[in-house]
């Protein structure tokens, strides 16, 4: 073949797609014996080839894909984005961790809140209380003793200041139920005077405050946690002034 | 029909940054082959956003496309030794190795692995990509080639498309297209020669 019949020959060549083996052949003898008309042919076949695959439309790669490709031949230690990288990760974990620990903080803030606040309840009871049993006025009576195992204590009734209860070996109570104490009038109607509970060691202490009839039964039943507005179980134990 | 679609800004850009690219890389390419690392990142950032775009356009996936980009700049950098850094042509070499590896890719996903992998391998040998004309690649001449493309019949448009972003050979087109394949291997060959000589026009004036 002559340098013209390949002339068509050079831009499917350059492609890897001539189809015909022995066109191909033809074509390589003739680049391989520096034919300089085939050789430009090539070139100008290469350049071609080039102009039209730069048509395509331009899309913006990825940044990151910079940092890759020089990263794969040394000029850019890939190493860099693996600490980027890292260092983000242990931010993320740092951050989530201070995050966690906010959160048992302010739990174990709110948990210590509640028990102060418990203790200064409770001191200010026990002043109620040492007030109460410090007036001339207060008068005490007492109930239990002398039973086998039953729940032992004493009222003490201070018609300007009200009852205090202060009960030991107190039964423990079903779920959704509270002790209930009542003042019944000579005469009258048992009426509600507070729920309380007791403690881990079977103890309680409870007080009504308020002007209180001195001439009164004190009685303690076990109600619902809601209490009721008459007794509804038997008398656990009760006192009269 | 992506040539079709090009809008003749984005066209201009595009061609004028290969024509610009191709002149002055003299000294880029010497420090390429001084394995001067730095000179990678010039590199990256003349080539590597059309690099990306022409491997997207292939293969379709964006994953893939850089796995492949990666591939194309590091075997330039590997077989920067047989570049010519006088009179060679950076961007057509690096263009054609880009185009191979995304082609190599399809034919692999495709199961078409054959001697075309290496025969793509062969056809991409840095020394081919010398000898180019100062206005080999000119603004001009893109135009032409622009305007030489869009007046093709719609079969010698496929056709070409099908050769350069699709690697498929006559035999696979004319299977694709359902057609005898002496009808393909005219249009190919007569919408390659309408484009050669509309570029040999440009040259001539």
């Amino acid at each position: 073949m002559t340098c013209e019949d390949l002339r068509d020959s050079y831009e499917l060549y350059s492609l890897g797609l001539l189809l015909d083996d022995e066109e191909k052949r033809e074509v390589e003898a003739h680049l391989g014996r520096n034919c300089e008309v085939c050789q430009k042919y090539l070139t100008d076949a290469l350049a071609m080839n080039a102009m039209l695959l730069s048509q395509v439309h331009e899309v913006v790669p990825p940044s990151r894909l910079r940092r890759r490709v020089l990263a794969s031949v040394g000029a850019e230690r890939a190493g860099w984005g693996w600490v980027a990288a890292l260092a983000a990760a242990c931010s993320l974990v740092i951050a989530l961790w201070l995050s966690l620990e906010k959160r048992s903080t302010d739990r174990e803030l709110a948990d210590a809140r509640r028990t102060l606040q418990q203790t200064v309840d409770e001191r200010d009871r026990m002043e109620q209380a040492f007030l109460f049993l410090n007036q001339p006025e207060t008068r005490q009576v007492n109930f239990g003793l002398g039973q086998p195992a039953p729940p032992r204590g004493n009222f003490y009734l201070n018609p300007r200041m009200g009852v205090l209860l202060i009960a030991s070996n107190l039964p423990p109570l079903p779920a959704g139920k509270a002790y209930e104490m009542w003042i019944i009038p000579k005469g009258g109607a048992p009426r509600p005077a507070g729920l309380f509970q007791s403690g881990p060691q079977r103890t309680a202490m409870h007080i009504l405050p308020g002007v209180v009839d001195a001439n009164v039964t004190l009685a303690v039943t076990v109600e619902p946690e809601s209490g009721s507005p008459a007794p509804t179980s038997e008398i656990l134990f009760a006192a009269g002034f | 029909m992506i040539l079709v679609r090009l809008i003749p800004i984005s066209l201009a850009l595009a061609l004028l940054q290969v024509s610009l690219r191709v002149k002055g890389e003299g000294d880029l390419a010497r420090r390429l082959q001084s394995r001067d690392a730095g000179a990678m990142g010039e590199l990256y950032d003349r080539y590597g956003r059309l690099v990306y775009s022409l491997i997207l356009r292939i293969v379709r996936n964006s994953a893939a496309a850089e796995d492949l980009v990666q591939e194309t700049f590091l075997r330039v950098w590997n077989r920067m030794q047989g570049f010519d850094q006088e009179r060679g042509a950076l961007g057509p070499w690096v263009l054609t190795v880009a185009r191979n590896r995304a082609i190599d890719y399809l034919r692999s996903a495709d199961g078409r692995m054959s001697a075309g992998s290496l025969e793509l391998d062969r056809l991409e040998h840095p020394g081919q990509f010398c000898n180019f004309e100062d206005q080999a690649m000119s603004l001009d001449r893109a135009r032409r080639l622009k305007e030489a493309f869009e007046k093709l019949t719609p079969n010698q448009k496929t056709v070409v498309e099908l050769a350069y972003y699709e690697g498929l050979s006559q035999t696979e087109m004319a299977e694709r297209l359902q057609q005898p394949l002496g009808t393909v291997k005219t249009w190919i060959r007569s919408a390659l020669k309408v484009l050669r000589e509309q570029l040999t026009e440009a040259a001539a004036t």
